[in-house]
């Protein structure tokens, strides 16, 4: 029996479920970003503090902890889960291949999770139970820990744009696929952005201490602007190397939105940029109000349109480039054994090979070519694109406005032969590709 | 569902490891996230109902934040350490584990935002009941609802993930695909079951909580006393209940008679005796983890049963040695992990036994345990980047 290794299609309609995913990996990446930023943060107040005596420090400390404690490993260790579950329903495949690449090393990340969290108890809670010492000592682990959480996720991360090298394809190497080109820009790119972050969100804290103590509130004020300030400066730098080690296909991509990215990401830069010298000039200025807009707009105007830039760029794949993002295994890597899907799925197409297929959709009829083009589109198509007449999630109503069968039919020809480099080069027999276009075109976008 | 298609839905890429030491650190990380899942239940319940005797019972008064703030901990722990049996199921059980998620999928992403909800409101509970005593009561409520509820949703993902002669009934009924994820099942004899361990667990660390106090000059007699009796007799009722509760669903099952379902019983009763005595609770914890580990097995046992039974043997995954990787692993684990938990716990207990500021830079033990859990981690630094670099260098130049 010719079936290939594919899931029930989960699909939100209007929006699709890789948006649901995008929703909760923005909120993590807030908060996740936060927790590691905030714990170098802590381990410098805490060095600080023991060396130059400085007990007035404890009590933010301690605050900032609490807030910590709450918002990053609250929100952060749900989340960071919740990344993975909904991405298992969105692309099962994709998650499946991260998961059997690089299993050991999640277990390791977790090994450091657990640290983590008993760690940022204890670090909190006996801030004034323990001699400082020893807490510095926690703090400079938890510090470390938090780091390791990052060196362990990023090059899964960054596998997932590509392996960098061809040497994974050959080795099939766990090794191969997490160090590649861009693992380490990518690193330091965003321990740039934690720092940023935990800049951002001490000033916060900061900002909400002056009524008990202005002095020691302008002072920590000051310093964050500072810090916040140094993380920003990474961010930029470290952006420039990141970008020159990204595939081809994912400069083809970012080129068709680079003005808009670019404009966006000035605008970002010169207000991040004032907020951080009135805090270092004027620190008073800042207000508790003021510092939580400046989170919101970090996550609305930062976060949110990055992360979404750099899951198109990875189009048309999601894991390693040899998984398209619709779940079909596009090449072969000799070093895992694995083989393209797209031969057979050419020649026997994509409703035999499926094993989730219903039987009264496996062979087209005239009566059920609609209702299986439907499907064979959801199949194809709805992890990246939405379907509806109304549909936000680049809708293919903006794509296909006013075309008939045959247009519909000229374009899937074109992207079945890989004229476009974001698209996947899925070649259908011609009696599901007429489906699709029949389909599509009786939606009369 | 077809022997051909089970094999099929297998990761390409096979697994990385012999299958049985995914299987057995499965069942391991499963007990050690359900006990802490028990924990955070049975201890909020039990706030809950503390909220209305809180001001007018001293007992009550005293345990009552203790026992929020246990469930505010064992929630973020039960977090954490269920990331480790989720991650170990997809390696060898890809296609329960796939299909349950993309049929459940608007489950799925339901269940992470009442796990935020529920958590940020016991944060919102412990402060108002920190606040004023028997405060936060109906914040409590809503929060341990929601809770039970996240429970529930988890209930659902692992029932659908054993009923593979159903999946094609659920996502395409009478031949239409439904993409929409609302699959849900439940099964109530093995969803009390489960629940109703936390009512043991509960009194079982109430007699922990007990004896670990009865060293403190600042706890009395009559509390410790009032405590251990209390766990005492929640121990015995929550064991009887749960025992119950088991051989119902082994009798559904059909499993009663197994040696593992046997080997539960004879420790749940050996659980009861060591309860209701109560001459060492620390040790009677031991025997619990045993029969976690023992119910953790069972619930394995079922799963790796009604697979094979469809020509699905997880030992018959192809296997793709990995060595760089488990060879870190298993060093983190057992190394960092286990130098660096260590400390934390040392610490945590001398905290909890001492009054006052505990001074650990003059405990030897302490000290030294920080020592090497910061020298293991910049050791661990050094190893990462060097084995990056030297990976690179290989494939670049």
């Amino acid at each position: 029996m010719d079936i290939i290794g594919q899931f029930p299609l989960f699909d939100f309609p209007e929006y699709g479920s890789a948006w649901m995913m995008g929703i909760t990996g923005t909120i993590h990446i807030l908060a996740s970003h936060t927790s590691v930023g905030a714990a170098m943060l802590f381990a410098f107040l805490a060095y600080k503090a023991y060396k130059e005596n400085r007990s007035d420090l404890y009590p933010y400390m301690k605050k900032y902890g609490m807030f910590l404690l709450i918002f990053s490993y609250v929100i952060g260790s749900i989340t960071g889960p919740g990344i993975w579950y909904t991405a298992t329903a969105a692309s099962p495949r994709g998650i499946s291949a991260l998961i059997h690449n690089f299993v050991w090393v999640w277990a390791t990340e977790w090994v450091f999770f657990v640290y983590e969290v008993i760690g940022v108890f204890v670090l909190v809670y006996f801030i004034d139970k323990i001699d400082k010492k020893t807490h510095l000592k926690l703090t400079f682990s938890f510090a470390l820990a938090s780091v390791g959480t990052l060196a362990l996720i990023i090059g899964i991360i960054s596998f997932m744009m590509w392996p960098g090298t061809q040497a994974y394809y050959v080795t099939g190497s766990a090794s191969d696929a997490f160090f590649g080109t861009n693992t380490f820009p990518h690193m330091f790119l965003r321990i740039g952005f934690m720092i940023m972050l935990s800049g951002v969100i001490g000033l916060l804290i900061s900002s909400a201490i002056k009524k008990d103590n202005a002095a020691l509130s302008n002072e920590l004020t000051k310093k964050m602007g500072y810090i916040s300030m140094l993380g920003g400066f990474l961010v930029l730098f470290f952006f420039m190397w990141y970008m020159g080690t990204l595939p081809d296909n994912a400069h083809a991509v970012f080129n068709i939105t680079k003005e808009e990215v670019i404009q966006n990401r000035i605008l970002i830069t010169i207000i991040f940029s004032l907020y951080f010298l009135i805090a270092i000039i004027k620190p008073n200025y800042i207000s508790t109000p003021l510092a939580g807009v400046m989170i919101f707009v970090i996550l609305i105007g930062g976060i949110w349109p990055g992360e979404k830039l750099r899951e198109s760029m990875r189009k048309p794949y999601v894991a390693g480039q040899y998984i398209y993002s619709n779940q079909i295994i596009s090449r072969d890597v000799p070093g895992k054994n694995i083989k393209s899907e797209l031969p057979i799925i050419a020649e026997k197409g994509l409703l035999q090979v499926n094993p989730f297929v219903p039987e009264n959709l496996k062979v087209i009829t005239e009566e059920n070519k609609l209702q299986a083009g439907e499907l064979l589109t959801k199949m194809a198509c709805s992890n990246c694109h939405s379907l509806e007449n109304s549909g936000k999630y680049r809708p293919l109503k903006d794509r296909l406005v006013g075309m008939d069968k045959e247009g519909v039919k000229a374009i899937l020809y074109a992207i079945g032969n890989g004229g476009m480099s974001y698209m996947p080069s899925l070649s259908l027999p011609e009696h599901e590709t007429d489906a699709i276009a029949e389909y599509l075109a009786s939606l009369k976008y | 569902m077809d022997a051909s298609v089970l094999l099929a839905l297998r990761d390409p890429a096979g697994v990385p490891f012999y299958p049985v030491v995914f299987q057995a650190l499965y069942v391991l990380t499963w007990a050690l996230h359900a006990a802490f899942v028990l924990l955070a239940l049975g201890t909020m319940g039990l706030s809950l109902f503390g909220t209305f005797s809180q001001k007018h019972d001293s007992h009550w008064k005293r345990l009552t934040p203790h026992l929020i703030q246990t469930g505010k901990i064992s929630i973020s722990i039960l977090i954490v350490l269920g990331v480790a049996p989720l991650l170990f199921t997809q390696v060898i059980y890809d296609p329960n584990w796939y299909v349950a998620n993309t049929l459940s999928g608007m489950w799925v992403f339901i269940f992470i935002y009442a796990l935020i909800v529920a958590y940020i409101m016991y944060y919102w509970y412990y402060y108002a009941n920190k606040k004023d005593e028997g405060g936060g009561k109906l914040i409590g409520i809503i929060s341990f609802a929601l809770l039970v509820f996240s429970g529930l949703l988890m209930h659902n993902f692992a029932v659908t993930s054993i009923m593979p002669n159903e999946w094609m009934n659920m996502y395409a009924p009478n031949g239409v695909v439904d993409n929409s994820g609302w699959t849900f099942n439940m099964d109530l004899i093995r969803l009390a079951f489960m629940v109703s361990l936390a009512i043991p667990v509960v009194g079982i660390f109430l007699q922990n909580y007990s004896r670990f106090l009865s060293t403190k000059e600042d706890f009395s007699p009559k509390f410790i006393e009032y405590t251990a009796s209390l766990g005492t007799k929640i121990g015995v009722i929550g064991l009887i209940i749960s025992a119950l509760c088991f051989v119902a669903w082994m009798l559904q099952i059909e499993y009663l008679l197994h040696p593992l379902s046997l080997a539960i019983i004879v420790g749940v009763v050996i659980l009861l005796l060591m309860v209701a005595k109560n001459s060492n609770s620390y040790i009677t914890t031991g025997v619990l983890v045993v029969v976690a580990l023992l119910i953790s097995a069972m619930r394995e046992l079922i799963r790796f049963d009604i697979m094979a039974n469809l020509g699905y043997s997880i030992y018959e995954y192809p296997v793709n040695l990995e060595i760089p990787t488990i060879i870190m692993f298993l060093l983190t684990f057992l190394v960092l992990g286990g130098v660096g938990v260590a400390w934390l716990l040392t610490m945590a207990w001398k905290v909890g036994k001492n009054q006052g500021v505990f001074d650990g830079s003059k405990d030897i033990i302490v000290t030294k345990l920080g020592n090497y859990t910061l020298g293991i981690m910049v050791i661990w630094m050094v190893i990462y980047f060097g084995w990056g670099m030297s990976i690179l260098f290989a494939n670049i130049l």
